[in-house]
């Protein structure tokens, strides 16, 4: 028993702060780790932050995220780097030295939320979060409930005076200019990779016509048009004319299980789909929603919710994948195209909008850290001492990145205890 | 629903893949393939329905699927698969297999789609001309005859009458034979059961003018060029098929003997026609070889078919070019292969991928006929 209590702390390392990120950090934590956390983006909580709701309870992500803020929040053992970016791994386990740069927030601690900045802010910038539906001020709070709850000046969209205009503005002498970008180093036992993924790039799926036909959206989209933090305020209506949308397809398999784009399942855009038919639903009764898939993956418990939706008669399954999606002649409508496989013909249909299941592509297919090993597909794998978790490991829902993480913290610390 | 049993032919599924359908079995029916396809009827379109067949060997419902034909392989299915299953191989893998089907003597055809018989095919043919060279006694170049003037004729060489028109004017007759009972044996099985009270003329008119046309081919998007160096070749072949007639009616019409001069009209369409050939063949072995990375890189009965033209071609521009400069150690021995190449053209066209022009045509007159296409 003296001997185990007088072994030191694991320290160890999370690369990404969304959920698997942010479950590692406080299950290691809270058994008394050491943690880092190091997020690229200005705020935690990754795509979940992004959500309307989680399937299959229908209740929304921010809850959930909320009390891990907390945690955080009351933890002095966790260390946050948003803003922040690994630069490179070496040494091996129980010994690691870990570079990290850390990007200017041009926003400090002194930040009180106030929005004075943004009021002032005389730029503007496309708003990544909504997937550039909107636009914001380049003085900007990434969404209400981020946390950290402060301000980012967007440097690349706030030149020559702009910035002067904030800082001006702000009472609370939060805005420092001259922040630059900082390189830190770390020593730690252990790395949890917890980097996520991106929504595939729809742009690369030619035939689905995304970014030519107007009124083709991905599930993500639909995401944040669905949110009452979105950009119609949670009201689904399609983006080319505000029309309120009374008729939907669901494209499944918008890019995976395809060796030209990914060649794997995605997992999750069955149960995502499933999910968002009922947002538009319940937004309009008179809605007809139409879901065209190869098979409809909604495994275990997940069933349930599938057989749910087919119950409502408003919802029509079409088997077959669509391979074209044009524009309707003289209006903004949106033709797809797809064989009904149940009664072998082809089949042409006009819709208000189209949403792409586009999957999930791991972090590690556009951007790769240097110390970690990787799959073809760009997925993290796992080495004594730096550990993939979540969806930088394999596509995988929410409650499942939970149970990985803690999976992975597990492994973690045990390397720690090791050294 | 009413019970259906499948008996599936497993050996069906593995001749599929051993004739260039070795990627059959990644299929797993999304239907990309059919939507994507420009070419296919909107109503049961292929090539879909057609990878599950070939998947659980129901060999009856592809044998006499003229779909299969409708098909010109234009690869956008095989493009856009989002497996690498390439139905457009799977696809001319089963039209080999359909020539294979129909095509009299059967056994004759199994040796045309198989390389192990390449030797024993082209032994034929060759026993038969050195055979025709011995009787005549051409032991050494000097034992040839030469024309009035000392220069090469290869009619002093090898006799029109009889050796060169007996033998392929009895070719002709026994692929024709072939052919007949083949196509014949083809529209019954295709037709079992379907209403036909249309006029046969015209379904036939209609297919003879998309044909001239290649209207279907170039609807293709992947491989949009394929429709002009297909059509090259079609018109050089009908070229020089105008060409054998008319030096037919010069011979037994007028009696005037070969070789012709250059200037003669006859000898120009010849020369035009085998050089749009040469131009045209060597685009579609391009093609094929560009876009094979997107539409697949062909089967041993796609290639064979492309060398043999391309045999016949060289071997026929360069007998002509070494008369013309009297080198008579290779003219000779360069025409004899040049005839080998036209016997085997010919005597295996009802088995080889010669045969496509004659059961496409068929299945494409069926498909007007029976409504299947408008």
């Amino acid at each position: 028993m003296s001997e185990q209590t007088s072994k030191q702390a694991s320290r160890v390392l999370v690369i990404g702060g969304g959920f698997s990120g942010l479950t590692t950090a406080v299950d290691a934590a809270e058994t008394g780790a050491e943690v880092i956390v190091i997020e690229k983006n200005p705020y935690l909580g990754g795509r979940v932050s992004q959500l309307n709701k989680y399937f299959p309870k229908l209740c929304p992500p921010i809850c959930g995220l909320e009390i891990n803020f907390r945690r955080v929040k009351t933890n002095p053992l966790i260390t946050l780097y948003p803003m922040s970016e690994v630069e490179s791994i070496s040494g091996g386990p129980g010994d690691y030295n870990v570079t990290v740069k850390v990007n200017p927030r041009y926003v400090n601690e002194n930040c009180v939320a106030c929005n004075a900045c943004a009021e002032a802010c005389p730029a503007e910038r496309p708003n990544a979060y909504n997937f550039g539906m909107d636009t914001t001020k380049a003085a900007y709070l990434p969404f209400n409930q981020a946390f950290p709850q402060r301000y980012v000046i967007d440097s690349a969209h706030c030149k020559g005076d702009c910035g002067k205009a904030c800082r001006e503005a702000c009472k609370y002498n939060a805005i420092d200019l001259g922040m630059k970008p900082e390189t830190k180093s770390f020593k730690v036992d252990s790395v949890v990779v917890a980097t996520g993924w991106n929504p595939y790039d729809a742009n690369k799926l030619d035939i689905l016509g995304f970014g030519k036909v107007k009124n083709v959206i991905t599930n993500m989209m639909m995401e944040r048009l669905a949110s009452p933090t979105g950009p119609t305020g949670g009201k689904i209506v399609r983006p080319s004319d505000g029309k309120p949308v009374n008729s939907i397809a669901f494209v499944q398999c918008a890019g995976s299980r395809d060796e030209n784009h990914l060649a794997f399942c995605s997992y999750i855009c069955c149960m995502a789909s499933l999910k968002q038919t009922t947002y538009i639903r319940e937004q309009n009764p008179e809605s007809k929603v139409r879901i065209f898939y190869i098979d409809l993956r909604t495994p275990g418990k997940y069933e349930k919710f599938y057989a749910k939706i087919k119950e409502d008669a408003n919802v029509a399954f079409t088997k077959g994948k669509v391979a074209n999606i044009v524009q309707a002649e003289g209006s903004d409508d949106v033709l797809v195209e797809a064989e009904d496989m149940l009664t072998g013909d082809k089949v042409k249909v006009k819709f208000d909008m189209v949403v792409l299941a586009t999957g999930m592509e791991p972090a590690g297919a556009s951007q790769r850290i240097s110390g970690v090993d990787y799959s073809t597909d760009g997925f993290a794998l796992s080495n004594p001492g730096v550990f993939s978790t979540g969806c930088s490991k394999n596509p995988m829902d929410v409650a499942k990145s939970g149970q990985d993480a803690t999976g992975a913290v597990m492994k973690a610390i045990q390397t720690g205890q090791r050294r | 629903m009413a019970e259906q049993v499948i008996n599936p032919d497993l050996n069906f599924v593995k001749d599929i893949i051993a004739s260039g359908g070795e990627s059959l079995k990644k299929c797993y029916q999304c239907s990309t393939c059919t939507v994507v396809c420009n070419v296919t009827p909107d109503s049961k379109p292929f090539p879909r329905k057609e990878m599950m067949y070939a998947q659980w060997g129901m060999k009856d419902k592809l044998i006499n699927n003229p779909d299969v034909w409708l098909c010109h392989q234009c690869s956008d299915c095989t493009a856009q698969c989002p497996r690498g299953a390439k139905p457009g191989e799977v696809l001319g893998a089963v039209r080999k297999m359909t020539i294979e089907e129909y095509a009299t003597p059967g056994f004759l055809a199994k040796m045309v789609g198989d390389s192990k018989y390449l030797l024993l095919l082209f032994a034929l043919p060759i026993l038969i001309f050195g055979a025709y060279a011995l009787i005549q006694g051409h032991t050494s170049l000097g034992s040839i005859p030469r024309g009035s003037n000392g220069e090469i004729v290869y009619a002093l060489f090898m006799p029109v009458f009889p050796y060169i028109d007996l033998t392929f004017g009895t070719v002709a007759f026994l692929a024709a034979v072939s052919f007949f009972f083949g196509i014949r044996k083809y529209w019954s099985a295709m037709g079992g059961g379907m209403s036909m009270d249309g006029n046969i003329v015209n379904s036939v008119t209609e297919t003879v003018s998309e044909i001239l046309s290649h209207r279907r081919f170039q609807k293709c998007n992947v491989t949009k060029e394929r429709s002009t160096s297909h059509l090259l070749v079609f018109y050089a072949f009908a070229g020089l098929a105008i060409t054998t007639t008319w030096a037919i009616v010069y011979l037994y019409g007028f009696h005037r003997e070969s070789p012709y001069p250059q200037y003669d009209p006859m000898k120009i369409l010849g020369n035009v026609s085998a050089l749009a050939l040469l131009l045209g063949i060597t685009l579609v072995a391009n093609n094929r070889l560009k876009n094979a990375e997107k539409a697949g890189k062909g089967s041993y009965f796609d290639w064979l078919f492309i060398s043999v033209i391309y045999g016949i071609v060289i071997t026929g521009l360069l007998s002509e070019i070494l008369r013309l400069a009297g080198v008579a150690v290779l003219a000779y021995p360069v025409y004899f292969v040049h005839l080998v190449f036209i016997f085997f053209l010919f005597a295996y066209a009802p088995f080889s991928k010669m045969a496509h022009m004659v059961y496409r045509t068929t299945a494409m007159v069926f498909a007007r006929h029976t409504q299947r296409e408008g």
